[in-house]
């Protein structure tokens, strides 16, 4: 379908086994839950046993560190590992909770033509030598930063959400990711009440458009941006419905589980009752 | 004549860039003013369907830059507005470095004779795409959400308008009283204080947002949306009248019960 593309740079060597998995999270959009989605996945993959590096590609405008409420752990960044002033293995953070989580943060004080996209290709590749799941977390846009993030990998997370402009700028990012990724769909922040009254896309609405594998739905829930402000990524609520849902995100990626994902349940009488947090 | 260039802006991606821009222009025109919305998002264009003019896109600003059209020609008259609104649409597919600062400038001084204002609407993130929306305008509109991540990319962004010496004034969007006062969001004065920065409008979150912009009609078309007069507020501050901030009530019990917003 995308044949035409032209790809600036070669494609990533053969993998030789046995190697991490390297997986983009990108959008096209801007603000639809790529480092929410990254951070929840992340740590719900850990909590399985395996070991998960992060990897914040948003050079100049970071936030995953404080998704993941590491912000004030973070030494060194990922220029410092290209630039040669620091060593990979003392730029990545551990997780407070999931000691099999390890984050790379980016660079808050630098530009993303500061990274050289194919030294970029070589830490993934250092990374998936010594992981199970390198995730990263691309910034908006379809820019050198976009470039940079997927140069990496052979698998793509596309996050949408159920808004004509973000369905457009995803697909876009589709055609750009081209033949060589494979990619599934997750749609965030969909609110079942306003699909039934016609006044919110429905997942099939989007998918319409977009015809990628269903990986996840995850439902509109003012818990999430509670969490993400405290830097506590709502997976790890084990009573929560949205955790259970980045749960099984992380149990498909990993091939544990194979049912196909489900809008999110109504919300009850005494989810509205006390605000949708129960 | 030279009209206000104002460039909207934030870093961080989502948080309503697109959904100011259009209002905002939209109020401003239902105001009398002459306003022409320039997408700066080239690839990722997005004005067009928030005013659902996407149809009617015959040239864009790129074509204009390399003069295979006049720049007439590109804009795109919002008939809703008669004469007053019309926008400048960016190229989908091509990249934001076919064009470059002085080139994008240029447009702008060009349209900054034929309106009022001269609405910029700039891409997530500070690369290439930002620095060309930024080098045509002569004042910014930073929006944010209170949301930790996002005031973090507004800092950065402050950061860089501040160097270039354009002024600045913010939008807080997508506020939700009752989340305020739960304590699980940050306040208005939270934001305006991390930020240091003067306050142009505070815009509550309302699902109505989502509808209304899917079917391409900005929401002050609806006189009895709330945002509408919200929106009309903060174009009367952008022509220099002094406005109170709305008080922001949270939706009561029983229109919460219901997952309607308050009246």
């Amino acid at each position: 379908m995308h044949e035409l593309r032209e790809d600036p740079l070669p494609a990533a060597p053969p993998p030789p086994q046995p190697r991490g998995r390297a997986i983009v999270v990108t959008s096209g959009k801007g603000g639809v839950g790529k480092t929410t989605t990254t951070a929840n996945v992340g740590i719900a993959l850990a909590a399985t046993g395996a070991r998960v590096v992060l990897v914040d590609a948003d050079v100049g405008l970071r936030n995953l560190d404080i998704v993941l409420g590491l912000e004030a752990r973070v030494r060194h960044h990922v220029l410092d590992v290209l630039e040669g002033n620091a060593d990979l293995d003392d730029a990545l953070v551990s997780d407070k909770r999931v000691p099999t989580l390890k984050l790379l943060a980016a660079s808050q004080t630098r530009e993303k033509d500061d990274v050289d996209t194919a030294a970029f290709r070589g830490l993934i590749e250092r990374l998936r030598e010594r992981c199970d799941y390198v995730l990263i977390d691309c910034p908006a846009g379809i820019e050198k930063g976009f470039q940079n993030a997927i140069v990496g990998a052979d698998e793509a997370i596309v996050v949408c959400t159920p808004e004509v402009s973000a369905v457009r700028d995803a697909d876009r990012v589709v055609g750009l990711l081209g033949d060589r990724l494979s990619i599934r769909l997750i749609v965030n922040r969909l609110r079942p009440a306003l699909v039934r009254r016609g006044k919110m896309l429905s997942v099939e609405d989007v998918n319409a458009i977009l015809r990628l594998p269903l990986l996840g739905i995850i439902a509109d829930e003012p818990g999430v941006i509670v969490s993400t402000n405290k830097g506590e990524p709502i997976s790890l609520d084990a009573g929560s419905q949205t955790g259970e849902a980045y749960r099984k995100i992380a149990r498909r990626i990993t091939g544990s589980d194979t049912s196909v994902p489900e809008a999110p349940r109504e919300a009850s009488f005494f989810d509205k009752l006390f605000g949708g947090q129960r | 004549m030279s009209a206000r260039r104002i460039v909207v802006t934030s870093g961080k991606g989502g948080v309503g860039k697109t959904t100011t821009t259009a209002n905002l222009g939209a109020a401003l025109a239902l105001r009398g003013k002459r306003v022409v919305l320039v997408d700066a998002d080239i690839g990722l264009r997005n004005l067009d369907l928030v005013l659902g003019l996407e149809k009617r896109i015959v040239f864009d600003l790129v074509e204009v830059v390399e003069g295979r059209c006049q720049l007439r020609q590109a804009l795109i008259k919002d008939k809703r507005f008669g004469e007053m609104l019309a926008i400048l649409p960016a190229a989908q597919t091509r990249d934001k470095t076919s064009v470059t600062e002085n080139q994008f400038a240029k447009v702008i001084d060009e349209l900054a004779e034929i309106c009022d204002y001269a609405i910029i609407d700039c891409p997530a993130g500070i690369e290439h795409g930002f620095r060309n929306a930024v080098a045509g305008a002569r004042e910014a509109i930073v929006v944010t959400t209170p949301e930790v991540s996002a005031i973090r990319d507004a800092d950065r962004v402050i950061g860089k308008l501040n160097e270039r010496g354009l002024p600045m004034r913010l939008v807080i969007n997508r506020i939700r009283p009752d989340m305020v006062r739960a304590g699980d969001m940050l306040s208005v004065d939270d934001v305006c204080e991390v930020l240091s920065a003067e306050l142009l409008g505070i815009v509550p979150d309302d699902e109505d947002v989502i509808d209304t912009t899917n079917r391409g009609e900005p929401i002050v078309l609806r006189p009895e949306s709330r945002l509408a007069a919200i929106y009309d507020k903060i174009a009367r501050r952008l022509e220099g009248e002094i406005v109170p901030f709305t008080t922001l009530s949270a939706p009561n019990f029983l229109s919460r019960l219901l997952g309607r917003k308050a009246g």
